[in-house]
This record gives structure tokens, sequence and C-alpha cells, in this order.
């Protein structure tokens, strides 16, 4: 009887190859070329950027100038804020903003920690988020309070009337954390600017700008112990914000997670709104990098497909843990059967309001697992943007399903009242064009591309022929 | 005896960088002699060198410290000054003195550790430095004093060593 061979492998496809010099890390250029092209892309300016700025200072002036104005002059009543929901869209903007400033810094310190690679063009950008988003955050919070001139009653110093903070009140945690994040954050983006700042010292001749880098750059030369004293700050910061990172959100979270009140009291609130923080912040990474890309003379070189996959693997990964998150969150209180509990839930999906709910989960949940699983539509992108504007509008809503929403439902059914916004609609517009403001003026400004971090990295890289392949190698020299 | 002059050895890469510290260390100069510049960090391995003492760390220990104590301050001496009953609760709360001292905690710390670079480094100064900028253009630069009289037997075995430069440098305002 004959015996025939069977294959010994499968049918094979064609593997698409990719070439490692795609990667910034393997297309390196001379040291003062990229400086060139970084200072190049801060300097020469086109019209269109400035009629942009423009745009957005008549938009801040009108909506934060004139409506907080407005607000403070005829009382918080101009807003939309009424019993028994005392806490409106200002409030959603303070969780909002803190989550998008949430993955700047993480992003820069976590793959920074683990030395992912392809980080090194794209942290400050990341970095720069988290300042501004913080100052947003924090302008909200100033305009829920109302009277804002009395801020100084939350600090502790001695008064008249004997008013001392209350550490027993998360509100008062939550200024503790948010007021480390803001510094510690601020100072983890000055540190690696350091030695750019330095760069732009010595590549500005004259103008305005060049006592500034000279004074920012603080006499930085680059000796031996310079760098030493610079990457142990940095070091010791990458780890410690991390803690600080998920401390500020999980005090966020207890902001409602305290009370006892329907839809806000769970024990898993802590670690949902932290993953939801990242959910957002991710997302506007990716939103930046693309404007950056688009708009920023060179930033092309710097600013890779590569680097839109990193984001959007991360993104991708982060939308499954906040759908677990939420998921957890809403069976809990569904199968335990409270009826308060079931009255809030019902009201969210099938209330007034219906529809955000059902697009909270569209864009949260569909938007990023029908593209980002597709390495090709990850690097895409416009694509990628795409889906973290709607991820960012996701967030937004859930925000606004977990605060003036949720506290539309309460163990009081007479007092139910569908919140309607007020002035606070102008305000946060005001909000959104004045982090764009500030990220357009701080471009012209800073260097964000940290060039002599991009520069340590492809000297680290090289390729290594191994077999038929070239593969990329990294040598450890951090 | 003659004068003492400071030089500036100017190189394209890293390998010869070591080279030329080898060959600075051959003609008598010590560690503390000398000081490489460059535009990224470089290992003291790669270069044949001491590591640079570093004092971030422990100033940003002693941070963590006092930013605990600070936090311990808050959570409980304010109680104890301006006593409030709330919900029940203890006067003063551990639970939630946890929260107020982690935060001061790493506050201090990382205020620490900044002011500490500052403070190690030598930061801010606006004095006159030797330096030039094509360190932040990727050149690696070694400094180092000799005396006059053997400026010349520096020079060229630094150039021997691969330096594109070797000229006597003088402190400049940055």
């Amino acid at each position: 009887m004959a015996s025939y061979a069977k294959p010994l492998a499968r049918p094979h496809s064609e593997e698409e190859i990719e070439d490692p010099r795609e990667h910034l890390m393997h297309d390196p250029l001379p040291r003062g070329k990229m400086n060139e092209m970084v200072m190049e892309s801060m300097h020469e300016t086109s019209w269109k950027f400035w009629v942009a700025t423009g745009f957005l200072t008549v938009v801040v002036l009108v909506c934060i100038g004139y409506y907080w104005y407005y607000m403070i002059m005829n009382g918080l009543g101009v807003a939309g804020v009424n019993r028994p929901v005392f806490w409106g869209i200002f409030l959603v903007n303070v969780v909002f903003w803190i989550g998008i400033s949430h993955a700047g810094t993480f992003i820069s310190a976590i793959l920074r920690v683990l030395k992912v690679e392809s980080r090194r063009p794209f942290t400050r950008a990341a970095e720069l988020m988290t300042t501004f988003g913080l100052v947003q955050a924090g302008l909200s919070v100033f305009m829920h309070m109302g009277r804002v001139w009395l801020t100084y009653w939350m600090f502790p110093i001695p008064n008249e009337r004997m008013l001392w903070p209350d550490f027993h009140s998360p509100l008062m945690w939550d200024l503790m954390a948010i007021t480390t994040y803001l510094l510690c954050s601020t100072m983890y983006l000055f540190l690696p600017l350091i030695p750019d700042l330095a760069m732009a010292r010595d590549r500005t001749e004259s103008g305005w700008l060049k006592p500034i880098y000279k004074i920012l750059a603080l006499g930085f030369r680059g000796t031996e112990g310079e760098w030493k004293n610079l990457t142990t700050a940095m070091n010791i910061f990458a780890f410690a914000i991390i803690p600080v990172m998920f401390s500020v959100h999980t005090i966020v979270s207890w902001d409602f997670a305290m009370a006892s009140r329907p839809g806000w009291s769970s024990t898993v609130f802590g670690p949902y709104f932290v993953i939801g923080a990242l959910h957002s912040g991710m997302a506007a990474v990716a939103i930046v990098l693309f404007l950056l890309r688009s708009t920023m003379k060179h930033y092309k070189y710097f600013i890779r497909p590569e680097h839109f996959d990193t984001i959007g693997m991360l993104m991708f990964m982060v939308s499954m843990a906040w759908a677990y998150f939420y998921f957890n969150d809403y069976i809990v209180p569904w199968y335990g059967g409270d009826v308060w509990d079931k009255l809030f839930q019902e009201w969210a999906e099938k209330g007034p309001m219906w529809y955000l709910w059902y697009i909270m989960l569209f864009c949260n949940i569909v938007v990023p697992w029908s593209i980002l699983w597709n390495k090709k539509w990850r690097r895409t992108p416009w694509l990628l943007a795409s889906a973290g504007l709607l991820i960012n509008v996701g967030m937004w809503l859930e925000r606004y399903i977990i605060i003036p929403a949720g506290l539309t439902i309460n163990r009081m059914p007479f007092t139910w009242r569908i919140y309607t916004p007020g002035v606070e609609v102008w305000l946060t517009i005001g909000t959104f064009a004045f982090f764009l403001l500030l990220y357009m003026l701080a471009s012209r400004v800073i260097p964000l591309i940290p060039v002599w971090e991009v520069q340590e990295g492809q000297e680290a890289h090289i390729i290594r022929k191994i077999g038929k392949a070239e593969i990329s190698t990294l040598s450890d020299l951090e | 005896m003659s004068e003492t002059i400071t030089l500036l050895a100017i190189f394209e890469d890293m390998e010869p960088v070591s080279e030329g510290i080898d060959k600075l260390y051959e003609l008598g100069l010590s560690d503390d002699e000398m000081n490489v510049i460059s535009g990224i960090p470089v290992k003291n391995t790669i270069l044949g060198r001491p590591s640079a003492i570093t004092y971030v760390s422990r100033i940003g220990m002693f941070g963590a410290l006092m930013g605990m104590a600070l936090g311990i301050f808050l959570i409980y001496g304010i109680p104890y000054l301006y006593p409030l009953l709330v919900g029940g609760q203890a006067i003063f709360p551990v639970p939630q003195g946890i929260i107020i001292t982690f935060e001061m905690t790493m506050l201090g710390l990382m205020g620490f550790s900044f002011i500490g670079m500052f403070v190690d480094s030598g930061f801010p100064s606006y004095t006159p430095k030797e330096y030039t900028p094509e360190i932040s253009d990727g050149r690696i630069a070694v400094l180092f004093s000799c005396p006059g009289d053997d400026q010349k037997k520096f020079v060229d075995t630094l150039t021997k060593a691969g330096a594109i430069s070797v000229v006597p440098t003088e402190a400049r305002h940055l």
C-alpha cells in the first residue's frame, strides 16, 4: 500500500514585513538637525495659527470672562443648579478635567518606569495636558463655589470666625490631593524640560524669549553631576507620581461614594473612577498627538503611526477595563434589588434622558472595541483621534449621568427635578477653549518634543540581523 | 611652575570620549580634574568613570518625613485646637489621617526631590561657565585643567584619541 507524506506545515500566507527603520528610534537624525526642527516648529507660525488663537481668546473672554462675571454679579441662580441637583455641570467638568489630566502624567510616568521606548517623543505633550487640564478643573471648582473670593476659607489659617477646614470631609481630602497632584505634575513637567530649555537658550540669539529661556534653563550645561541629579529626581517622580495619581481620582470618587445615595454609594467607585480617568485621558492624548502632528511643522518626523499604535493599544486595554468596572458597578445594585438603586438605574436607562446612557455606552465601548482591535486602524492618526473624541464625549456623559442625573433621583421623590443647565454651558465651552488656547500658546514657547530623550533613545537602539530578519535591539543606556 | 589652564575637548561620539578619558588618566589627571558635558545622560560605566554622587534621593526622603509630619499635624493638630464632631466619628480619625498623611508625604517627597535637584546641582546659576552650544547639538565635551606648559601634549594626545577640537576655554555667560 502506497503511503503519502502529509504536508508538514499548513499553507503560508504572505506576512506584512515591517521595516524597523520606519520607527523613530531607528531613523536617527543628527541632534543639531532635530533641535533645528523643533525650534523651527515653534517659531514659524502661519496666519491660520493666529486666527485660531484670536478666535479662542475671544471665546475665552466671552465665555469665561463675561459669563463668570455675570454669574458673580447675579448669583448662582443663573446657573441651572437648584434643589435637589446642587452639583451640576461645573462638577461634571471638574471630574472630566481631572480625568483628562490623569492620563498625561500617568502615561509619561508608567511608560518611563517600564522603559517603553515609543514614549519618548510624546511624553511632554501628555504631561502638558495634565497641567492645563488641572487649570480647567481648578477653574471649574471656583465657578462652582459661587462666592469665589471666599476660597481662603478652605485653608487652615487662623481667622476670627474660628472656622477651620474639616478633615473629616472628602472635599477637604480632594483639595489636598488635587493640590498635591497639580504641584507634583508641574514639577514633573519641568524636570525633563530643563535640558530642552538649555537647548532653546543656546539656539535663541535675541528677542524676548532669550531671557526667559536663560532664566528657566537655570544655567544647565549637562555636566555629569547635573545629569545624575536630574535623572535621579525624574526617577523618583516617575515612581512616586503613579500612586498619587491613583489616590487623586479615588478621592474624587469618594466625593460621591461617601454619600449614602442611590447610584453613588459604591465600594467600586474608586478604581472605576481611576479607570474612567485613564479612558478619557488616553483618548485625549490621541487627539493632542493628532493635532500636533497635523499642525506643527516637522512633527511628522517625531510623531509616527507607531506612537498612535502604542496609544491605541492602551486605549483598547483601558476601554475593556472600564467596561468591566462599569458592569461591576451596575450588576451589584441591580442584583441587590434595593428599590432606590433600581429606580436610579431605570431612570438612567428609560427616563427622559435615556439617550445619554446609550450614547455613553456606544462611545465608551462600541467605538473603541470596533476600531482599536485593528492594527492598521490604530495606526491611522485621524481615525484614532476620532475615536478619542467620541470616547471623551462618552466619558463626559458618564460623569453627567453620575452627577446631575444621579442627584435627580433621591429618597425623597417629592424633590425630584430634572436639571436644566443655564450659564454653565457657556462656562464649559470657555474651559475647553481655554485648554486649547493654553496649549497653542505653549506650543510657541516650550519645545513640545523632548529632543534629548529622543536622541538618548536613538543612541540606545541598533538593528541586528538575525537569520534573514532585521531585528530592533535595545541597549541599556539609561 | 606654570599656570593652570582649562581646556575643552569636543568629541563627535561616545567611543572616543572614553578613550580620551583613559589618555587623560595616563597623563596624570584624576577624576576630580575633569568633567564630561553632554547633551544626553551618559552612563559612567561607558566612560569608565566613577558615578557622580547625588544627594537628591536623601533630600527627597527627608522631605517625605517632613511631609508626613505636616500631614499628622494637620489631621491631629487642627482637631485638637478646634474639635469638630461629625457624624459620630472620632475627633482624631485614623482613616482620614491615612489619606492626608499619604498626600503630604508624597508632596514632601517630590517637592524636596525637586528642591534637592536644584540644591545639589547649584541651580539656578547664572554666573559665567565653561561651555559651548555645540554640546546641546549632540557633541560631547571633556572639560579639564592642565599645566599651561603641557597644553600641546594634552591637545595632541586627545586629538589622536579622536577629539575634533581641543581648545582653551574661558567661562562665559550662557
